[in-house]
């Protein structure tokens, strides 16, 4: 009989000096199941959204560009300018609560499914599977000396890597500089120098860290899976191995009455070690390199399922329901508990508030700038000052502004011929001239108003910003 | 480069040296970028005085570059700092 499984606090410390080993190559072995499809799923459905959504139209434009050259962000029907920073600040925040909500309910859910290391990494092993065949064969054909048969089937693994680590550098840059010019660049082998500069860095960073990194950007680059734990409760669904059930472990034949030698359920076949893409041993208890795939799960399963015992010795549990034997709808209800509740409360409000800001931006900004050199000789009868305004016309439709300035009596605005027409999704500096009588003004700062209003328009936009005028010293 | 990166200190070998100090700076030089990007227009900005004739392609690459230097070299200080001068001096 072997020892039952050391508890998390017991393996702390061979954890802590694993870190620093040299890496051993991980060969993870093919899993299937309910899991291995979920994650299948998300690989499908994040690399249509990532591969496909630079190929979109909408307003005969692509339909979502991040246009640095322009400084101009397309979100569908929506343009974002560098003044709306607070709605990416308001996204991050929004991604942050939402990682903190779905760690505290379901462990690393994001880490499992949906983090694009884990879904390259996916895509990268299934090429690998496909080229170089599954666990065995890898490891085998690993320690093969260098025949020509190796040699073929690492540059075509290689190849294949390169080639899709290439598209995925295109279709990076495809969001930043219109993908379809882009691609007819590409074809003609004639791209700009930075456009080439960042499909191979993107590609190059692609192919790194999914084909030869994998596993270890997890454990040694993420700051998330440092912290994750502290999102954690006891009600956490963590994929947990049910040690009261399994323990203590061994190997034993299908037809061995097992319970009378003394055995639990785990026949240490070892085949969660082999399919983990971290190469961790679940049954030690949580530990922080469980990127919570679930891939041990679908393993163990499987081999329940092969020797006729129940499912689920290897499951998403938590150490609550572990500890009190709670059924699946307990474990279910206790999801509803005030951290969950909190967070959701406080996810919502800020979509919400996000979300009406948004309906409500006015498509029109103005930003006054003031010419400092513009200052009246002392004695003249009239103050002359001289203002820039940056008009920003934010949505897609041409308007036309006039522009008028209040704050002193008989303030006389000069400017060019008005109203001013400006396009859709574009911007025009417009040089101001007011003049006022001198006598009006206090020496130093007048608080004026600039007025840009829209003409002719079915949506009336007022927008005030105030500035000041300076008056030179009477004397 | 050679007593910063060549011996081990709190058990780090040099590959994980290498990425303690650039993927951090990685990251912090992305957000710095974004910020002064965002705030900064390249085509707006004097570069001792002169007006730069780039394209903002070329600024936003290299400006991404020297922030991520520059976060790096505070790494690389950081590391050095962490190690005694018994270390060092070995």
């Amino acid at each position: 009989m072997k020892s039952p499984a050391p508890t998390q606090e017991a393996t702390a410390e061979p954890v802590e000096q694993a870190l620093y080993e040299v890496r051993k190559k991980i060969h993870p072995r093919a899993v299937s199941g309910k899991f291995a499809w979920s994650r299948w799923f998300f690989v499908w459905a994040t690399q249509l959204v990532f591969y496909g959504l630079p190929w979109l139209s909408w307003n005969d434009r692509q339909a979502v560009l991040f246009d640095l050259v322009h400084r101009k962000f397309y979100i569908f029907g929506l343009v974002f300018w560098p003044q709306d920073i607070v709605y990416l600040t308001v996204l991050l925040i929004i991604s942050a609560y939402s990682l903190f909500l779905f760690t505290a309910v379901g462990g690393r859910l994001w880490c499992g499914y949906a983090c694009p290391q884990t879904v390259y990494t996916e895509m990268f092993m299934w090429i690998e599977r496909k080229i170089e065949g599954d666990r065995m064969k890898r490891i085998k054909l690993d320690k093969s000396p260098l025949t020509g048969r190796k040699v073929g089937l690492k540059a075509a693994k290689h190849a294949a890597w390169i080639a899709l680590a290439l598209w995925t550098g295109f279709t990076f840059v495809g969001y930043f500089t219109p993908i379809t010019e882009l691609g007819t660049k590409v074809s003609a082998w004639s791209m700009g120098p930075w456009e080439t500069f960042w499909i191979f860095f993107y590609g190059f960073a692609t192919y790194g860290n999914a084909g030869w990194m994998r596993e270890q950007v997890c454990k040694y680059m993420c700051p998330y899976a440092r912290f994750q734990s502290a999102m954690f409760d006891r009600d956490t669904l963590i994929i947990s191995y049910d040690k009261g059930r399994g323990e203590p472990r061994g190997s034993r034949s299908r037809s061995a009455d097992y319970k009378a030698k003394g055995l639990g359920d785990c026949v240490d076949c070892g085949i969660c070690v082999q399919v983990c893409p971290t190469g961790i041993d679940i049954r030690n208890g949580l530990q922080y390199e469980c990127i919570g795939c679930a891939a041990c799960i679908d393993g163990c399963n499987q081999v329940m399922d092969k020797m006729g015992y129940p499912r689920g010795l290897v499951r998403y549990s938590s150490e609550n329901a572990l500890e009190q034997h709670l059924d699946f709808g307990q474990m279910v209800r206790r999801v509803v508990r005030p951290r969950i509740l909190i967070y959701t409360a406080v996810l919502w409000t800020i979509i919400i508030v996000a979300a009406f800001a948004l309906t409500n931006r006015v498509p029109v900004k103005v930003d006054v700038i003031r010419d400092r050199i513009s200052m009246a000789a002392p004695d003249a009868p009239l103050v002359e000052n001289v203002y820039r305004l940056q008009v920003m016309n934010t949505s897609e439709r041409p308007r036309q502004f006039r522009i008028t300035a209040s704050g002193i009596d008989g303030i006389e605005l000069e400017s060019q011929r008005q109203p001013i027409t400006i396009d859709g999704a574009s911007q025009r500096v417009i040089p101001v001239r007011l003049r006022v009588e001198k006598q009006l003004t206090k020496p130093g700062a007048n608080r004026i108003v600039f007025t840009v209003e829209t003409v002719g328009d079915v949506e009336s936009i007022v927008i005030e910003e105030g500035a000041t005028l300076i008056a030179p010293k009477s004397d | 480069m050679g007593p910063l990166l060549s011996t081990d200190c709190g058990g780090g070998v040099t590959s994980q040296r290498l990425i303690w100090i650039l993927w951090p700076s990685f990251i912090v030089g992305g957000i710095a970028e974004v910020l002064f990007f965002t705030a900064f227009d390249p085509l707006d900005m004097m570069f001792f005085g002169y007006p730069i004739t780039w394209s903002r392609e070329a600024v936003y690459t290299v400006g991404f570059f020297v922030f991520w230097a520059i976060c790096a070299t505070s790494s690389a200080a950081t590391c050095f700092l962490q190690r005694s001068s018994g270390d060092i001096n070995r």
